[in-house]
Order: C-alpha cells, then sequence, then structure tokens
C-alpha cells in the first residue's frame, strides 16, 4: 500500500479513493477526488487555480523549503525490514509532523502579521475620513471641550461694565 | 466498452494501423468488451508492404480502454485511447513489438508475451 499525491491538488490519495488516468506517452496522473480530475480535464494549469497546494508554494502562500520535508522524499531503493528502525521511523513520522506543521504555522503567522498594523491604520483613515456615511456633519457627540480661563475674563469684562 | 463499430488503434508492429471492431468473443450477445477481451475486427487503416492488408479480418486483443478499468484494491485506471493488439487464433501476438502502456491484467488472461513485450506494464 502506498500513499500517493493528487496531481492536481496535492493532497493525500488514500487505497480506494481516486482515478489514475495513464497518459499515452505512459505519465500516470492521479487524482484524488473527481473534482480535480475533471479541472484537469478542463486543461486548468493548478499552479494558477486557487485551493490547490501548487499555487500556494508557487505564490509563497505556503512554506516550502524546509528540512522536515526531506524526510518524505520518495526513496527508491528498498530498506531491508529492521524492527527496531521500523519503530524508530513510526515514533519519529509523529514527531516530525508535529514540528512541520508548527513551522508551517509560524510561516502563515509572519506572513499575515505586517498586515495587522497596516489594517490598523486603514481603519484608523476610513474612519476620519468617512465618518459622514455614519453620523450627519452636524450633529454633535460626546463632550466639547471649552477653555475655562477665556470664559472667566469674558465674564470680569461684563461685570466690570 | 467497446462494441461493434468501434475503431481501436493497433499497439503493435503487426502493420495494421487501425480496427474496427466487428463482434465480442465470448458470449453470443455481449454487449461490450473490455481490457482483455478478444474480439474480431477489421482492418481498417494499414502501413503498405506489411503482410496485414486493409479489409483483413483479423482477431485482436484489447490492451487499452477509455473506459476505466477497477481493479479489486481499489484503483482505478484510465487510458487516453481504446487500443489493442493483434492477435492469432492461440493468441500469441503477431507483431514483435508492443507499443503504449499495458495493463497487469493481460499477464494473469495468459497474454503473458504481450505483457512481456510490452515497454510498461502498468
Amino acid at each position: 500500500m502506498r500513499l500517493v499525491k493528487c496531481w492536481f491538488c496535492s493532497s493525500t490519495i488514500y487505497p480506494g479513493h481516486g482515478i489514475q488516468f495513464v497518459r499515452n506517452d505512459a505519465k500516470i496522473f492521479r487524482f484524488c477526488r473527481s473534482k480535480c480530475h475533471k479541472n484537469f480535464k478542463m486543461k486548468r494549469n493548478p499552479r494558477k487555480v486557487k485551493w490547490t497546494k501548487a499555487f500556494r508554494a508557487a505564490h509563497g502562500k505556503d512554506m516550502t523549503k524546509d528540512k522536515t520535508f526531506e524526510f518524505e522524499k520518495k526513496r527508491n531503493r528498498p530498506e531491508r525490514y529492521d524492527r527496531n528502525v521500523t519503530e524508530n521511523t513510526l515514533k519519529a513520522i509523529k514527531k516530525i509532523d508535529k514540528i512541520r506543521s508548527a513551522r508551517e504555522a509560524k510561516h502563515i503567522e509572519n506572513r499575515l502579521k505586517p498586515n495587522k498594523q497596516k489594517k490598523l491604520l486603514d481603519d484608523k483613515k476610513e474612519h476620519d475620513q468617512h465618518i459622514h456615511l455614519v453620523q450627519a456633519p452636524g450633529s454633535v457627540t460626546g463632550k466639547i471641550k471649552v477653555d475655562v480661563s477665556e470664559k472667566k475674563s469674558v465674564q470680569n469684562e461684563a461685570m466690570e461694565e | 466498452m467497446i462494441q461493434p463499430q468501434t475503431y481501436l488503434n493497433v499497439a503493435d508492429n503487426s502493420g495494421a494501423r487501425e480496427l474496427m471492431c466487428i463482434r465480442i468473443i465470448g458470449a453470443s450477445n455481449r454487449r461490450y468488451a473490455h481490457i482483455g477481451d478478444v474480439i474480431v475486427s477489421v482492418i481498417k487503416e494499414a502501413i503498405p508492404n506489411t503482410p496485414l492488408e486493409r479489409s483483413e479480418v483479423i482477431r485482436a486483443v484489447i490492451v487499452r480502454t477509455c473506459k476505466e478499468l477497477k481493479r479489486n484494491n481499489g484503483t482505478i485506471i484510465r487510458y487516453d485511447d481504446n487500443a489493442a493488439v493483434v492477435i492469432d487464433q492461440e493468441g500469441n501476438p503477431k507483431g514483435t513489438r508492443v507499443f503504449g502502456a499495458i495493463p497487469r491484467e493481460l499477464r494473469q488472461l495468459n497474454f503473458t508475451k504481450i505483457a512481456s513485450l510490452a515497454p510498461e506494464v502498468l
């Protein structure tokens, strides 16, 4: 049993799922579901279809270069069965998975971080410029600040007279 | 799903280029033929100066279909065209080379010679 990746969306294909298409030059295209298969038949380029992993990798949305991906590479040399190696591999798979998903999440977080400040400034600007869409221009809300010393001088002048 | 009047490509170097299915060998009123079935066909197009000529009636075994082939382990395989290999009465291929990918099912159906000649067995 071997878990393979969908040619279009790069998700894992489990046994019993999907269709394999063999082209006349003997290249095999595996699809995880009919959605990917139909997109392929429409001759869509996965690097331009937003929800695929190929798009996300090509546009820097997801992490692509990391040492944790080296562990998953397909090796064509069959390994001689060794119980300890198998046991350690199973343990390592879980650990590497955890590390990889943590790094991927960090990558996305770092990508979105500078935008938070920008968003705040944009919102502030929008509030300053377009508050008239929400409140009438003449309406008074909140307290008005009056300078007390000025008022007092006016009063004194009036009293003097 | 090959039926009479279906045109098939020829996947070997026997001399024929295109076949048209006339009859499916097996049950008397079998509707469709799939990968591994033997069909009687007429040669619609042939390469000149070869032993096989146009409008000759010969037998062939289907090696590739556009209709999906379902395996017991759940995998489904679909090819890009319908193709057959020209065969004689015993089941031995008439040509010496086979082109394109051939499914593993042919080996189990006693077409071992074809499977061994194939450049790629999928």
